[in-house]
C-alpha cells in the first residue's frame, strides 16, 4: 500500500556498509587524487594507480595517474596475474626490481614487454583482516623500489584504506536515502533530550518521551524543535 | 485487554488526519521513527487498519508524527489519548 519500506533501506544501507560493497561512480575520484598523491611522493616514479578489488578477485573500480598504469594494471586483471594481485591477494608489499628479469608473472611481463616499464612496488591495502585492493607505482628504470620505498609506499595504505571503505559507506547511504540519514540524527536528538530529563530524575525512558511530547503540545513547537532547545541547554522549563 | 476502550476512536481519527494531507503509512512511520517512535514499519501498519494493538506512547507518537505533516491548519488534527474520555464498557 506504499511506497519502498525505509526499514528495508536500512537494512540495505546496514547490509551494504558491512559487506563493503562498492558504489564506483564516487570511489573513482577519491582513488584518483589517491593515486595522483602517491606518484609524487615516491621519487623516479612515471605513474601510479589504486584498484579496488571484490573478494573474488575482479577489479571494481581504479585510479590511475598515466595511461602507462592503465594498460599495465589491465593486462594485470585480464590475465589474471601480475604484481599487484600478488600483493591483494598476499596482503603483502611486493617489489619488482626488474619485470625483464623477473619470472614470478610470465605473461604479464611478457605482455608489458612494450611498455616503458621496469620496476613496480606494489601494496595491499587492508582494512581490518581484509584486502580491499593494492596501490601500486611504476617506474621506467631498473632497481628503483626497494625496502625504503615499500615502507613509503605502506604509509599512505592504512589511512587510504580506511578513507575508501567510509566513502564507500557514505555514498551508500546517500543514495539509498537522505531522508533516512534526517530521521536517525532526529531519533538520536530525541533520545538525547531524554537522557538529559532522565538525568533530572524523569522515572523512565518512556515518562520522558512522554513529558517531551506535553512540551512540545504546550508549547506548540516540533518535537524536534524542543529537543534541539533542550539539548542545546536553552530550555526555558525551569526545573 | 487487547484494546483500551478509545483505542479504536484515536485509530478512526489518525485515519482521518493522514486521509486529509495525504500522508501515506511509509512518511507516517518515517516521522514517527524520527520522534523515537519503537514499532516497526509493519505493526504500524496492522495498527492503521485494526489488526494490532499499540502502546499508548506508541499511539501518542503516531498522532504527533502525523500532526507534524499536516499543513498548518488543514483539516482535522489526530487526537492524543488525554484528548480522548474513555468510553463505558459496550459503548461504541
Amino acid at each position: 500500500m506504499n511506497r519502498k519500506a525505509p526499514l528495508d533501506e536500512l537494512s540495505a544501507a546496514v547490509g551494504r556498509i558491512m559487506g563493503l560493497l562498492l558504489t564506483e561512480e564516487k570511489v573513482n575520484d577519491a582513488v584518483l587524487h589517491l593515486a595522483q598523491g602517491i606518484r609524487q611522493a615516491i621519487p623516479g616514479s612515471i605513474g601510479a594507480g589504486v584498484s579496488l578489488l571484490d573478494v573474488r578477485g575482479n577489479r571494481t573500480s581504479t585510479g590511475f595517474t598515466d595511461e602507462v598504469v592503465a594498460e599495465a594494471d589491465r593486462l594485470q586483471y585480464e590475465l589474471r596475474q601480475g604484481p599487484c594481485l600478488t600483493a591483494w591477494a598476499s596482503e603483502m608489499s611486493i617489489i619488482v626490481p626488474d619485470v625483464a628479469t623477473d619470472r614470478r608473472w610470465p605473461e604479464w611481463s611478457s605482455a608489458v614487454w612494450g611498455l616503458p616499464i621496469r620496476s613496480v612496488l606494489s601494496a595491499p591495502l587492508m582494512v581490518g583482516q581484509h584486502a580491499l585492493g593494492a596501490l601500486k607505482v611504476y617506474a621506467d628504470a631498473p632497481n628503483i623500489y626497494d625496502d625504503g620505498t615499500a615502507r613509503l609506499l605502506e604509509q599512505f595504505t592504512a589511512p587510504a584504506a580506511i578513507l575508501l571503505s567510509h566513502i564507500q559507506g557514505t555514498e551508500t547511504v546517500k543514495q539509498i536515502s537522505g531522508g533516512l540519514q534526517a530521521a536517525l540524527y532526529s531519533r538520536d536528538l530525541v533520545n538525547r533530550a531524554c537522557g538529559i530529563l532522565l538525568a533530572r530524575g524523569s522515572g523512565t525512558a518512556e515518562q520522558a518521551l512522554s513529558e517531551l511530547m506535553t512540551m512540545a503540545r504546550t508549547q506548540q513547537k516540533s518535537l524536534i524543535d524542543v529537543c534541539t532547545d533542550l539539548v542545546a541547554g536553552t530550555a526555558a522549563d525551569g526545573r | 485487554m487487547a484494546f483500551e476502550s478509545y483505542e479504536p476512536e484515536q485509530r478512526h481519527k489518525l485515519q482521518a488526519a493522514l486521509k486529509t494531507g495525504d500522508i501515506t503509512t511509509g512518511e507516517l512511520w518515517l516521522r514517527y521513527f524520527s520522534i523515537g517512535g519503537s514499532a516497526g514499519e509493519y505493526e504500524v501498519d496492522a495498527y492503521l487498519q485494526g489488526l494490532f494493538s499499540l502502546p499508548r506512547l506508541e499511539r501518542d507518537l503516531l498522532a504527533m508524527a502525523a500532526n507534524e505533516l499536516l499543513p498548518d491548519g488543514k483539516g482535522p488534527r489526530a487526537p492524543y489519548s488525554d484528548e480522548l474520555p474513555p468510553m463505558e464498557p459496550g459503548d461504541g
